[in-house]
């Protein structure tokens, strides 16, 4: 049977100063997947790997790592005979590949990222979507934006990162919601966006969201 | 917010414990573990506990949402989106919904449950909007009869399309939570609840993120924990933390169980490469009017799939795969490419490629096989579990102050679901579970928590003793002996012998169990969460194989190969599974109309 080298970064944060990388042996078939492999590793090799993963199929986002210093969903990144994984850049680790995403939800509910009450209705409202929006809602929080991104950092709260610009632009072409979100955007510093070297195209997106057209450049 | 004390160290934890206990005045706090105080907790965050929690809070009461996952992340957010709408299509009304949910369930539905479904449909649609999901629109931006797409089983169209998938009602649900202001413990377990004379006190739960246990004190609690589709890994397409928890939980504080024999194994699931088993890959609807199952010879199995319950499709694909006619991979050959001829056809891949339920074909099987131009490979796959707790239209369980909502909840759907309408249901009931648990919780009276803190200091000590416990299994291993066994013996054909083995297996593993080896990190530590899953997965599987040995008949999504008959004269009735002192009880009752 063919097998694969698989580099891993591993980090306790009660325990570790730094990350350190960890190398297994992996059986690999055609069709396999580093999501596969981390299974793998944590049956048989080592109980004490940390990661995530939720549907095994690029809807639920959590199982998002950098293979190869690029932002990947493990369950769609086909193994190589010899790779290296780390966890996220630019965000906090739980554990070895798992980060901690507790703070998002914090962010979420700060920058009241939602649209306000309805009214009570008998009916479904008359609303017209437009197509950004269609594609903007398709953003699985997998948070591999913030990781190519090279101005995010999670300690800096000033600058909010294409992930929550996304999520602004979300609402910035709902019609139902009443914020300035535009607003928003520049005081979590998009301006900062202008001086970067991805202007124009912003970093890949999983979901394939066009970030910087549909929505850096919309609330900026 | 909350949840972020749990990652301070052990003097933080007692400073912010302390502070708690200074503003709120009734947090109490011991030694051993953190307590907090809320009127209602509803575990799960899926549609159906989201739903209740934002009802329960809007009722007035004091709510906390806890969460395996992150908030949001449950089998609504990696569902097709797709939710059922009656009574909008002309002629169709809630009357004829209803009609078409009990045919569908083969009368195993519970009359009310279904009633209430059939009457609310709009409702549900109104609440998941106003959390700020959308639904695709006509092209002056409303909701008409022409933008419903037609499901298995519906004599009318009825389904609403996401425009991406569930992925936005997921994100709906973190934003309708925020907004609310609830309390969210996310990456926390609930491990146990406590009762006494048959009302609810608390519950305690791990917190998986820092390896702590806290204990929540509450009047009612909502069990909104989904399905137990990983019992059947990697043969499921639901997310993996569909252990069946709510089940378990229920059924250790004296609730009953209601058909758990009951499981949707949806049709086409992916058979291969590995990594992509049991996804799902379309149902008897998206065939088109010419789509065929044909077997390893190339003879044709089945024709006119796209009219047939989920449940008929997936007992013609596993009998032939009996029969020996099985691909390589243990499946049958559907093929599309007949469609392809007529206008029909064609348009009917045209919408199943925007409802986007073929999407895993294009990685698993290529860019042709996506196209219906090459046929695939198919086998069945746990989605959906009909059966579950025994629950009212309120959500009210036989415990006070116990609430049952969405998949959690049993009796519904009967023997079979019809596509598009769990998403409708999880609205709904987790809406009027939320409600009656803020109004049991806000008018009732309290038990004192030191009655049972005994009890609790016990249970928290045990939890602590699986951090680097030497035993000789490792939990993982034992999970997956289970799965492999529920495929196998108590799968989708099913017969005495079989479910016999089972349960004794079933014995072994939980005696197995008691025998684990864990690693002592207590962050993240997979192992201590698999240890827990574990012991509520066997609870679930024994229900499950006990209550299809009972049921002497072959009903709905429950096929006995030595009972192949429907009996509608023995056996329109639903099993019960209850515990009684340390045993498993299982009786079969009338069905309620």
């Amino acid at each position: 049977m063919r097998r694969a080298k698989i580099r891993i970064s591993r980090f306790n944060p009660d325990i570790d100063k730094t990350p350190y990388w960890q190398e297994y042996q992996v059986p690999w078939e055609k069709g396999d997947t580093v999501l596969g492999a981390l299974i793998y590793i944590y049956e048989e090799l080592d109980p004490t790997l940390a990661f995530r993963f939720g549907c095994r199929y690029k809807k639920c986002g959590l199982c998002a790592v950098e293979v190869e210093g690029r932002p990947r969903l493990a369950c769609l990144a086909g193994l190589k005979k010899e790779m290296e994984v780390s966890p996220l850049r630019n965000l906090p680790i739980a554990r070895d590949l798992a980060i901690d995403r507790g703070f998002f939800y914090h962010r979420l509910a700060e920058l009241k990222l939602y649209i306000p009450e309805q009214e009570s209705m008998k009916w479904p409202a008359v609303i017209k979507e437009g197509i950004q929006h269609k594609r903007l809602i398709g953003c699985v929080e997998c948070l591999s934006c913030l990781s190519a991104c090279p101005h995010y950092d999670y300690r800096d709260t000033t600058f909010g990162g294409p992930y929550l610009f996304v999520k602004l632009a979300q609402l910035h072409f709902d019609s139902r919601d009443k914020i300035d979100r535009r607003f928003q955007a520049r005081t979590l510093g998009i301006e900062r966006c202008k001086g970067c070297r991805y202007w124009g195209r912003c970093v890949p997106c999983t979901s394939g969201i066009p970030i910087f057209k549909d929505a850096i450049r919309p609330l900026s | 917010m909350r949840g972020e004390a749990f990652q301070d160290n052990f003097l933080g934890k007692v400073k912010k414990a302390i502070l708690d206990w200074k503003i709120n005045g009734f947090v109490l706090f011991n030694r051993l573990m953190e307590t907090r105080d809320f009127d209602v907790i509803c575990i799960g965050a899926g549609g159906a506990g989201v739903a209740a929690a934002v009802s329960a809070a809007r009722a007035g009461a004091r709510v906390a949402v806890l969460s395996k996952e992150p908030i949001g992340y449950g089998d609504t957010r990696i569902s097709k989106g797709v939710m059922a709408y009656a009574g909008l299509y002309p002629g169709d009304s809630p009357g004829e919904f209803y009609r078409d949910l009990i045919q569908g369930g083969e009368h195993l539905n519970d009359g009310d449950l279904a009633r209430t479904v059939s009457q609310e449909t709009a409702l549900a649609v109104l609440t998941i909007e106003g959390f700020g999901h959308l639904f695709c629109r006509d092209e002056g931006g409303r909701i008409t009869s022409e933008v419903l797409s037609p499901a298995g089983g519906h004599r009318f169209p009825r389904g609403l399309i996401s425009p991406s998938e569930g992925v936005s009602m997921g994100n709906a649900l973190r934003a309708a939570i925020a907004r609310a202001g609830i309390a969210v413990f996310e990456e926390t377990m609930a491990v146990k609840l406590y009762s006494e004379e048959g009302r609810i006190h608390g519950l305690l739960a791990l917190h998986l993120l820092s390896g702590e246990a806290v204990f929540f004190r509450a009047a009612s609690v909502v069990l909104a924990t989904g399905g137990a589709g990983w019992l059947y890994y990697p043969h499921t397409d639901c997310l993996q933390s569909a252990t069946g928890d709510g089940f378990s939980l229920a059924y250790e504080a004296g609730a009953e169980l209601i058909d758990m024999e009951q499981v949707q194994f949806i049709p086409f699931g992916i058979t291969h490469p590995r990594p992509f088993i049991g996804l799902l890959c379309g149902e008897p609807a998206t065939a088109g009017p010419f789509g065929r199952l044909l077997n390893n010879k190339g003879e044709v199995i089945l024709e006119g799939i796209n009219t047939m319950t989920r449940a008929q499709v997936a007992r013609a694909i596993c009998m032939e795969v009996e029969r020996g006619g099985g691909t390589r991979h243990q499946g049958l050959i559907l093929d599309l490419s007949p469609n392809l001829a007529h206008p029909k056809g064609l348009k009917a891949r045209e919408k199943m490629k925007e409802i986007g339920i073929f999407e895993p074909v294009r990685e698993a099987y290529g860019e042709r096989a996506y196209d219906w131009e090459e046929p695939w490979d198919v086998s069945p796959t746990a989605h959906y579990h009909m059966g579950g707790i025994r629950a009212d239209s309120e959500g009210r369980t036989g415990i006070k102050g116990l609430y049952a909502a969405g998949q959690a909840q049993g009796g519904i759907h009967g023997g079979n679901r019809l596509g598009s309408v769990s998403l409708a249901e999880v609205f709904i009931f987790g809406r009027r579970a939320g409600r009656s648990a803020a109004q049991s919780a806000l008018g009732g009276v309290r038990g004192k928590i030191n009655r049972v803190e005994s009890l609790i200091t016990a249970d928290v000590q045990e939890l602590k003793s699986l951090y680097g416990s030497r035993g000789s299994y490792r939990p993982i291993k034992l999970k997956r002996r289970l799965q492999e066994l529920m495929w196998k013996k108590v799968g989708v054909l099913r017969e005495e012998g079989k479910l016999k083995e089972a349960l004794e297996e079933l014995g072994e593993l939980e005696a197995l169990s008691r025998d684990l080896s864990i690693s002592p990190i207590k962050r993240l530590n997979r192992e201590v969460q698999d240890a827990l899953e574990l012991r509520m997965m066997l609870n679930v599987a024994k229900a499950m194989a006990l209550s299809a040995l009972e049921r002497k008949e072959s009903r709905g999504a429950h096929v006995r190969l030595d009972f192949p008959q429907r009996d509608d004269f023995g056996w329109r009735r639903n099993i019960l599974v209850w515990k009684e002192g340390m045993e498993m009880k299982v009786r079969a009752e009338e069905v309620r109309n």
